[in-house]
């Protein structure tokens, strides 16, 4: 099918990748026998971990690029970024896809996972959130589906898809706007157990700006590591104009978040522990970049994204940590770290979605120059 | 709507409704162990759904006074854990008790987040754990019976009945001696009402229980019509932006394909 020598540097990092998804499942199977009591470091005292704050919260942010470059191409016409659309959609599926199976082995029942399906509750932010995943993910399934359908030269299926097509579209924005926001939402219900600096009444929006940051941060990381990886050349044009749109979300972020913080009259400046994450969160992860951004010779250096973006993505993941694990506190004299067997499937999530990706980009019409059929829908 | 008035000036630290919950709802003994205070077990789990917190607190003129503050579930008017449960385990019953369905449960621990007074525990010594707390005896209540808590107490320090008539009871007893108790009611207005009703002598602000359960700054309005609210305003929001992505996509659309045609032409 396709050489090893067109993508001999990916094929060296693949053993480490297959073996960290091997243990990942190793303690994931240790995992459900085991029970979350015996497998992790939660407690009564800090219900949610790692894995929500990294492979549910910071997962679906940085997944936000699917819905966010479509939303540009369709809704805002800018159609020079309708190369970036697969890779970032495919991107999209596979972090939504590693979220879920986090999520199944998150949970204390994980085979009831499907019951949010029929058993409802209109008024559980959580429960749209779930609704909203379930199809967001089934939506980018599909897209995913009509690519395959496309390299297996069933023209007829692909021509039947795109008469739906604006209604994927529609979907996806609509779907992902809703949970992103909502799952900031999800905080509102705790405002005493946070800091002040996270716990606002504006963390909706909030979320939903940063999902955008975290998807346009993560194209432009991926855009750029993976033409490295496959040795071509990045597409600066497009990935420059990407920039300043970067850079423009984290001027929206930074000037949301002032204006909430000086709405709500908290105190910035301190020197305790939640002050200094929050200092590194905003200043060295949201105002840096974007100052960062607003020099053409940084968006025009690939050096320069990748630092520019690599800060705002540490910074959306910051916020996600920092709103539901550094910022929590019901009772002050407990304390949680995440255990190995926490961390080590993580790690296993993490190389399972570049596997994925890698799979991905190779087998499907994802980059025109990369995929081995050329036909493209839209 | 039935509520538990718990006269914490009567209570005398007995720990028999400690005792009658375990035996009432099957839960395990355990090995006790030394804590800094008298209290035992240190902290509510998945195995105990009432503790008596013995709180030391050292009055004005300096003597030391003892204070027994039961803690359990405080079933709210407006639970937030009923708010927060995405697939509707959690239910506030109309005759008070909050309870929760083994069958439904997902094991996402929301609610455990949700909670103002952090009442669900998991069970985390299970491999597939379930939540537990105190379901105000709901089964009992069933049969005409009090709830064990409130049936083995010796002293009367726990009074069964009507949520108003039990405010009026309290109120009265306030008026009756006024240097016998602080005059407020913690769960009248606490986190907008819940089924326990605090009577005390001195105030919990003065109690010093903000990390153990008793928060005194919940307010009076209930923490999960935040998540209600959120959830009011969603279909309104799918809606508009629904409306805007179409309407601009089709008008993208026809832009492209007028420049397209006066390209042709031109």
């Amino acid at each position: 099918m396709v050489q090893n020598a067109t993508f001999g540097k990916i094929g060296k990092g693949r053993a480490i990748l297959i073996g960290l998804t091997a243990l990942g499942i190793l303690v994931g199977i240790y995992r459900l026998f085991a029970g979350l009591g015996a497998a992790t470091n939660l407690s009564d005292a800090y219900p949610w971990g790692l894995w929500v704050s990294f492979d549910i919260l910071t997962g679906v942010a940085l997944a936000g690029g699917g819905f966010t470059i479509s939303a540009a191409i369709y809704v805002f016409n800018l159609k020079k970024f309708e190369p970036l659309l697969r890779p970032a959609k495919l991107s999209a599926f596979v972090g939504y896809l590693v979220f879920i199976i986090g999520l199944f082995f998150d949970l204390g029942q994980p085979w009831r996972i499907w019951h949010p399906m029929v058993m409802w509750n209109p008024h559980s932010v959580l429960f749209e959130v779930s609704w909203c995943v379930m199809l967001y993910t089934t939506v980018l399934a599909i897209d995913v589906f009509i690519w395959a359908l496309e390299r297996w030269r069933k023209d007829d299926w692909v021509n039947f898809f795109r008469t739906i097509y604006v209604f994927l579209i529609v979907a996806g924005i609509v779907l992902s706007t809703l949970h992103q926001s909502s799952l900031g939402a999800l905080f509102l219900l705790l405002p005493e157990k946070m800091s002040k600096l996270w716990a606002s009444p504006a963390i909706g929006p909030l979320f939903f700006v940063s999902s955008i940051i975290g998807g346009l941060s993560m194209v432009t990381l991926e855009s750029i590591l993976s033409a490295k990886a496959y040795g071509k050349k990045p597409e600066m044009e497009i990935l420059s104009s990407l920039g300043k749109g970067l850079g423009l979300a984290l001027v929206i972020y930074f000037a949301m978040k002032a204006t909430d913080l000086y709405a709500r009259e908290v105190s910035v400046w301190s020197l305790g522990w939640a002050h200094l994450l929050f200092y590194v969160e905003i200043f060295g992860c949201v105002a840096l970049p974007a100052l960062l951004l607003y020099f053409p010779e940084v968006r025009n250096s690939t050096t320069g994204l990748l630092w520019a973006a690599g800060l705002a993505a540490f910074g959306v993941m910051l916020n996600r940590f920092n709103v539901s694990l550094t910022s929590y506190g019901g009772y002050r004299d407990f304390w949680y770290f995440p255990s190995a067997i926490e961390i080590i499937l993580t790690v296993g999530l993490i190389a399972q979605a570049i596997l994925i990706f890698d799979f991905g980009l190779r087998y499907l019409p994802v980059y025109p120059e990369l995929s081995p059929h050329e036909v493209k829908t839209g | 709507m039935k509520a538990v008035l718990i006269d914490t000036t009567k209570c005398i630290g007995c720990r028999a409704c400690q005792v009658a919950c375990k035996s009432w709802n099957d839960l395990p003994g355990e090995t006790s162990t030394f804590s800094d205070s008298w209290s035992n077990p240190k902290y509510l789990d998945a195995d105990n759904y009432t503790r008596i917190i013995f709180q030391e607190v050292h009055s004005p003129a300096g003597d030391l006074h003892w204070h027994f503050i039961k803690r359990q579930c405080n079933h709210c008017l407006v639970p937030a854990c009923e708010s927060a449960c995405p697939v509707g385990a959690l239910k506030k019953l109309p005759d008070g008790p909050v309870v929760y369905n083994d069958d439904i449960c997902i094991g996402c621990r929301y609610c455990m987040m949700a909670c103002p007074f952090q009442i669900p525990k998991f069970e985390w010594g299970k491999a597939v754990p379930l939540i537990r707390k105190c379901t105000f005896c709901a089964d009992r209540l069933a049969s005409k019976q009090l709830p064990a808590c409130v049936a083995s107490c010796p002293t009367g320090a726990l009074r069964f009945g009507e949520r108003d008539q039990l405010l009026k009871e309290a109120r009265r007893r306030i008026g009756a001696s006024p240097g016998r108790y602080f005059p407020e009611i913690y769960g009248e207005k606490t986190g907008g009402g819940t089924s326990m009703l605090y009577l005390t002598a001195i105030s919990f602000e003065t109690l010093g229980l903000n990390r153990n359960g008793f928060r005194t700054d919940l307010g009076d309005y209930p923490q999960g019509m935040h998540g209600r609210e959120w959830m009011a305003k969603v279909p309104w929001v799918a809606v508009t932006v629904a409306g805007l992505c179409t309407g601009l996509y089709y008008l993208n659309k026809r832009r492209a394909e007028v420049q397209a045609q006066e390209k042709q032409e031109g």
